[in-house]
């Protein structure tokens, strides 16, 4: 292609679609906004800054930290949205307090093998945090972080199961919409199930005082990031591998994909189709569970409509992904974390998620079907 | 194969009721009185047919004669209601799928056939899912077959071409040797001169052993290569016999083949 074709294709996609070409001009002015930040030159046109400024890279770095972190678990959780969207044709609205589900399964059994090493007393009401919170520092236990871990996940696909046999089973071919209506009627039984055992206050989980913490040098200063943030890292991008690895190399995985693909064909070819249900739920549930507790984890409070608040940015994760691909909701997680805190640059962070949203819709202007849109992974 | 193995029944008493039809007792396949249809739309009506061991048998008749729904509910897609499905000694009316593919009854729907997204070799065990590890001699059998699947096996599946596609859907259906191959318009949508050698690929398949069977557009060609027809019309049986004998009826020939 020669330069002459370069400009002429460019100028058709502007004319064709200006939006693409304002993003364009957008994203330039922050980009090098960014850059002139970062090197400390502000510029100045009458007394008024236009573009640069100053920030320390370790701010900079910290944002993105920050975002990777949300990003993952939003990522995460995500995973199980996406698959049974492919798999069940439905939205399903309360995935979100599946998360929270799991974040409680996981930080009652943490206290209990918390107060249970450490020795702590405690009524045991108090560890189940009925009503008030606990007091135990369950992180200086780590076989307690293990423990509510597993037991996050475990919750949570306990949840999933019971709420399929019992509400989406009966209403397995009655379209995706009667679903997707059946779905928020779950979440909010389930969200104030939750409310009327543990009650609306919100609670402080770990002890923020002794969390061991490294400081990553910049140059100009230092990022610090926790022992938290490394578990919670670490254990995100290990089960996303491990989920890759399930879908491409194992049986299920790869009869998850056909399913997702043609299910009609799948059920002609002998694939038990409710097993695969099921095992969708399980790996779902498992993965919204753990991605609750983990960021109950990093955050160090835990109430009763984290998964709600955080389902939006799922769901916009998902979306920008391309919904229905498993390796789509992951990036696309990941993409609107980074976005919802770099955005602090610019604006206050009560917008953060007016960021995150305005990079969905941008991303979908271009490419409607999402960045893994069509590749149908599962 | 074809040509003239099959009896040649007189048809002249074109009206044949399907009651008539020979069918002996340790038949392959033995459909019987079939009603069958969706939800409560009655698309067959008393539907018998019988298919052999090792025999080539093709549906053929006009469109929306319930050709595909015969295949759909021998495999327990449709709403069955009445009569019966036997395979291999078995009543499987009714049956799921799943438990049907068991028996060695394979099936290659007409459309969407294949896993688009899953690669050629991924196509190829998901055919064999019901065991519990993906037979090598008969992945070679199939590779041996339709040697293109194993040259592109890493491929994914949606990315081939249409005939390529078709002999890939084949090719899962044989991963499990099923006794009785059923092929729902194995030459739609293929170009003009792959739809011969498609044809030629079922007669092999066939002479190896395997009872097809096919429902075709494409009526003359397959009548031509099968061993007996039925020609259904309004979702009921109106002739039946050696492909030969149907070709040469007068009235087959005005009514459906075009003259």
């Amino acid at each position: 292609m020669d330069v002459a074709e370069t400009y002429s294709d460019g100028r058709r996609l502007l004319v064709e679609r200006p939006a693409v070409g304002l993003l364009g001009v957008a994203l330039l002015y922050l980009f090098v906004d960014l850059m002139l930040r970062l090197a400390n030159v502000p510029v100045e046109l009458m007394g008024v800054e236009v573009i640069g400024g100053t920030l320390a890279v370790s701010t900079f770095g910290r944002f993105l930290l920050d975002g990777l972190i949300v990003g993952l678990v939003v990522g995460l959780a995500g995973v199980g949205l996406s698959m049974t969207y492919s798999i069940l044709n439905f939205a399903n609205f309360a995935h979100g307090d599946y998360v929270t589900t799991g974040a409680f399964s996981g930080w009652i059994a943490a206290y209990l093998v918390g107060a249970f090493t450490l020795g702590v007393e405690e009524p045991i009401g108090r560890l189940l945090m009925i009503q008030a919170p606990s007091l135990v520092s369950a992180f200086s236990s780590p076989l307690a972080i293990v423990v509510g871990i597993i037991l996050a996940g475990l919750g949570a696909v306990l949840t999933a199961l019971f709420l399929d046999r019992i509400v989406y089973r009966p209403m397995r071919d009655k379209g995706g919409i009667p679903l997707l209506i059946a779905s928020i009627g779950v979440a909010l039984a389930l969200r104030y199930a939750i409310v009327f055992i543990f009650g609306t206050g919100s609670r402080g989980v770990t002890a923020t005082g002794s969390i061991p913490e490294v400081a990553i040098p910049t140059g100009d200063g230092t990022i610090p990031m926790n022992l938290h943030e490394g578990t919670l890292i670490v254990a995100a991008v290990v089960l996303m591998f491990g989920i890759h690895f399930l879908l491409q190399r194992t049986k299920l995985g790869k009869a998850m994909r056909a399913m997702a693909d043609n299910k009609d064909l799948a059920q002609v070819t002998g694939i038990p189709t409710e097993r695969v249900i099921r095992a969708t739920w399980i790996i779902g549930g498992a993965l919204a569970g753990i991605a609750g507790f983990l960021i109950v984890l990093e955050r160090g409070t835990l109430s009763f409509n984290i998964g709600w608040r955080l389902l939006l940015l799922i769901f916009a994760g998902v979306i920008l992904g391309g919904i229905g691909s498993v390796y789509g909701a992951m990036a696309g997680g990941i993409v609107i974390g980074i976005a919802s805190r770099v955005s602090l640059v610019w604006i206050p962070s009560d917008f953060a998620r007016v960021a995150a949203f305005s990079v969905m819709i941008l991303v979908l202007l271009y490419r409607p079907e999402g960045l893994f849109g069509g590749v149908k992974t599962a | 194969m074809s040509s003239g193995t099959g009896d040649q029944r007189d048809v002249t008493d074109a009206d044949v009721n399907a009651t008539n039809f020979t069918t002996s007792e340790d038949s392959l396949l033995q459909v019987g009185d079939l009603d069958a249809g969706y939800g409560d739309l009655k698309i067959l009506e008393e539907v018998d047919m019988n298919v052999e061991d090792g025999e080539y048998v093709t549906i053929v008749g006009p469109n929306g004669a319930g050709k595909s729904t015969v295949m759909k509910s021998i495999f327990g897609l449709t709403n069955v209601m009445g009569g019966t499905v036997e395979f291999d000694g078995s009543d499987i009316t009714g049956r799921m799928p799943e438990d049907i593919i068991h028996l060695g009854l394979g099936y290659v729907p007409q459309s969407d056939n294949i896993f688009s997204s899953l690669s050629v070799l991924e196509n190829l065990e998901m055919g064999a899912y019901i065991l519990d590890e993906v037979p090598q001699e008969r992945l070679d059998e199939v590779f041996e077959r339709f040697p293109i699947l194993e040259e592109r096996k890493g491929q994914k599946a949606g990315t081939m071409s249409g005939g390529q596609q078709q002999m890939l859907a084949m090719g899962r259906a044989l991963m499990l040797d099923p006794d009785l191959l059923m092929l729902d318009e194995p030459s739609a949508g293929l170009a003009p001169d792959l739809v011969e050698d498609m044809f030629d690929r079922i007669d092999r398949i066939n002479e190896a052993g395997t009872a097809v069977l096919m429902v075709e557009q494409n009526a003359k060609e397959a009548l031509r290569r099968c061993d007996r027809g039925y020609v259904l019309v309004q979702g009921q049986n109106r002739f039946m016999d050696s492909g030969d004998a149907l070709l040469n009826d007068q009235q087959v020939r005005q009514e459906f083949l075009g003259g």
